[in-house]
């Protein structure tokens, strides 16, 4: 079976997971105590909007038929109004989506990149201090509790020694300066990225570390590094060129077990430094019962995770050409 | 090890024949085990520090006994009205209302304790028995139990449970528990089931269904056993993904409002925004939410050491 194939399996695989998801959202929400309609629509709406709103979800219909009108919606992306904001609710989240992927998949890179990058020098220094000192921090690092290393970061960096910005993504004053260019903006933005990006990081790399340095030391067992060892090849270009791009797969694969992880963590660091993304907006919705808000916000992270996971699958097919599916 | 004595690998069908000399097979195999354990220096710190935490938890209920004003929820200092640091009276100051922060964090460990245990031993608990049964059954079972494993492992825990306590309003304790479990079983489930795949066609398992053994039987009495210390050593792992995504979910301010965790503490720290001024009060209960977490994680890795060493540890994920 080629790759596209494969892909077009994966694809029918996640349209499934996605609809039995919504399923169970739609069932959970109707089975909650309390009255379901006074969860979609604001108690605090003029009568008329109130009945408009309810009849464009069928709230005033049969359960099956309220069903099919909720999947209908989902797939026009009609899916209520923010009590809190007062609009669209998938008008709020689309503006949030692209501030969570960027946070999301350069945090995940980076920390994939670092942890492959220290995984090989640990592994190619076994026994040694450099090993130890590695394997211990990583250690450290990964069982960091999330929300905690983030007030410290805030704290130490951006209230003790003030190199950044305490929270947010943006600062006002540069984006309404018509004479910023494109450039003071994005370094605006890196520049209040830096710290989630950072805690992110910190905690993620640790993991990837340990994968790749146990995963390198079974590579450098096997016979094709001895037989470039016998080439008198340079012991750079063994590590770096024959044994790490191997050693580098199960790393991926990792990758894609602890999305799922990443993303909790993602909502946790987004809430922490009020970064505008999707993670914020649920903890946000949720503390004020923002119904129709949770549940979008919670349906666009299942798409999130469920694209990441195909992403990280057909990346690994792409790397492993043994990988036939 | 007793070598006169070699364990056979069909533990549990003769647990009598071995009983008649001095012990019975599995404390033999759980000691030999604790050997190689003992000399796994992460093993040893990650103990260590377990035995430090469980010390804690098991004073918790001293501070009160002492003065009414320790006790971790109620106990106010009557003097004290404001966060203070730390004195002679209250070893790590107090918090916003004058709580005692240390009696606090000894309370902390015994919910992280409770958290943890009860939520991996659950989700152990259906893990194991769903992974045996899917990797025994095969077929169909298999199919649709290790679909259903693969969807709940792609959904974030802590956003799932943050939503139904949308839904449901505060969660009570044991409902959170209850919830992390039931979301926490398929990665367990995973192993499971392939260690019972190479399980399913060894002869010991074959002959006991020539013997006429039901399947609940032979899954119960002969692959149980066998992969129990698998089952183990993950719950260790579970233990520490619990404990994280309560504490998280606890610092979002969707704990069950009458528990002191740790997580509830380091909300209170931030939502009072005392975290620029009360670094003594921030500091202690993110510290053992961490080494809490290294330590049940360290104790696992020691224990992958101990029972294969070419199996490796899966992610502490939340």
């Amino acid at each position: 079976m080629g790759l596209k194939r494969f892909v077009l399996r994966r694809l029918v695989e996640i349209a499934v997971i996605f609809f039995v998801i919504m399923t169970v959202l739609f069932v959970l929400f109707r089975l909650a105590p309390g009255d379901p309609v006074s969860r979609m629509v604001d108690p605090s709406m003029t009568p008329e909007d109130a009945r408009l709103l309810m009849e464009s979800m069928g709230l005033d219909q049969p359960l099956w038929t309220q069903y099919l009108y909720y999947l209908k919606n989902v797939a026009t992306g009609n899916m209520g109004v923010s009590f809190h904001y007062g609009e669209p609710v998938i008008d709020i989240l689309m503006n949030r989506l692209p501030n969570t992927v960027l946070l999301f998949t350069t945090s995940i890179l980076l920390s994939a990149l670092l942890g492959v990058f220290l995984g090989k020098i640990a592994a190619w220094k076994r026994g040694q201090r450099t090993d130890t000192l590695l394997t211990i921090g990583a250690l450290f690092c990964h069982t960091l509790f999330l929300p905690w290393l983030a007030l410290i970061m805030i704290w130490f960096f951006a209230y003790r020694v003030g190199w950044f910005p305490i929270t947010g993504m943006v600062s006002p004053d540069v984006w309404i300066d018509p004479g910023a260019g494109w450039l003071a903006k994005a370094l605006d933005v890196l520049h209040h990225m830096a710290l989630p990006l950072m805690t992110l990081i910190l905690i993620h790399f640790g993991s990837y570390l340990l994968v790749m340095r146990s995963s390198m030391l079974d590579t450098l067992k096997d016979d094709y590094i001895i037989t470039a060892r016998a080439k008198g090849l340079e012991e750079k270009t063994i590590r770096d060129h024959h044994a790490a791009p191997n050693a580098a797969l199960p790393v991926v694969t990792s990758v894609g077990l602890s999305l799922a992880f990443s993303i909790n963590g993602g909502a946790l660091t987004e809430t922490v430094f009020t970064w505008p993304g999707i993670g914020r907006e649920l903890v946000f919705s949720v503390s004020h019962s923002d119904y129709p808000l949770a549940q979008a916000a919670f349906l666009i992270i299942a798409i999130v995770v469920l694209v990441a996971n195909l992403v990280v699958d057909v990346l690994y097919a792409y790397l492993d050409p043994r990988i036939r599916y | 090890m007793t070598d006169a004595n070699l364990p056979s690998p069909k533990t549990g069908t003769t647990p009598g024949m071995a009983a008649g000399r001095a012990l019975p097979h599995w404390v033999d195999r759980f000691l030999g085990g604790w050997r190689v354990y003992r000399k796994n220096t992460i093993g040893r710190i990650g103990m260590a520090l377990l035995v430090l935490f469980a010390l804690m938890a098991t004073t918790s209920f001293i501070p009160q006994w002492v003065d009414p004003m320790y006790h971790p929820m109620t106990g106010v200092d009557p003097q004290i009205s404001y966060s203070t640091g730390p004195s002679l009276r209250h070893w790590l100051g107090t918090d916003f209302i004058g709580r005692d922060i240390f009696s606090q964090l000894l309370a902390g460990a015994r919910i992280a304790f409770m958290v943890g245990i009860s939520s991996a031993l659950i989700s152990i608990l259906f893990g194991t028995t769903i992974g045996m049964v899917a990797g025994y059954a095969g077929k169909h079972t298999d199919l649709i139990l290790m679909r259903l494993a693969d969807m709940i492992m792609v959904m974030p825990t802590l956003l799932v449970v943050l939503l139904l306590s949308a839904l449901f309003g505060q969660l009570n304790i044991w409902i959170i528990v209850l919830m992390i479990a039931l979301f926490r079983w398929p990665g367990v489930a995973r192993v499971i089931r392939s260690q019972t795949l190479s399980l399913r066609h060894r002869p010991f398992i074959e002959a006991a269904r020539v013997a006429g053994a039901s399947h609940l039987r032979i899954i119960f009495r002969h692959i149980l056993p066998n992969v129990m210390p698998l089952a183990l050593l993950y719950m260790t792992f579970r233990v520490t993904s619990a404990i994280i995504i309560e504490a998280a979910l606890a610092f979002l301010g969707f704990g069950d409002p009458g528990t002191v965790s740790w997580g509830m503490m380091l909300q209170w720290v931030w939502k009072t925004g005392h975290m620029f001024q009360a670094p003594y009060w921030m500091l202690p209960p993110g510290i053992c939410i961490s080494l809490i977490t290294m330590a049940f994680y360290m104790t696992g890795r020691a224990m992958d050491d101990v029972l294969d060493p070419r199996l490796r540890e899966e992610e502490t994920t939340p």
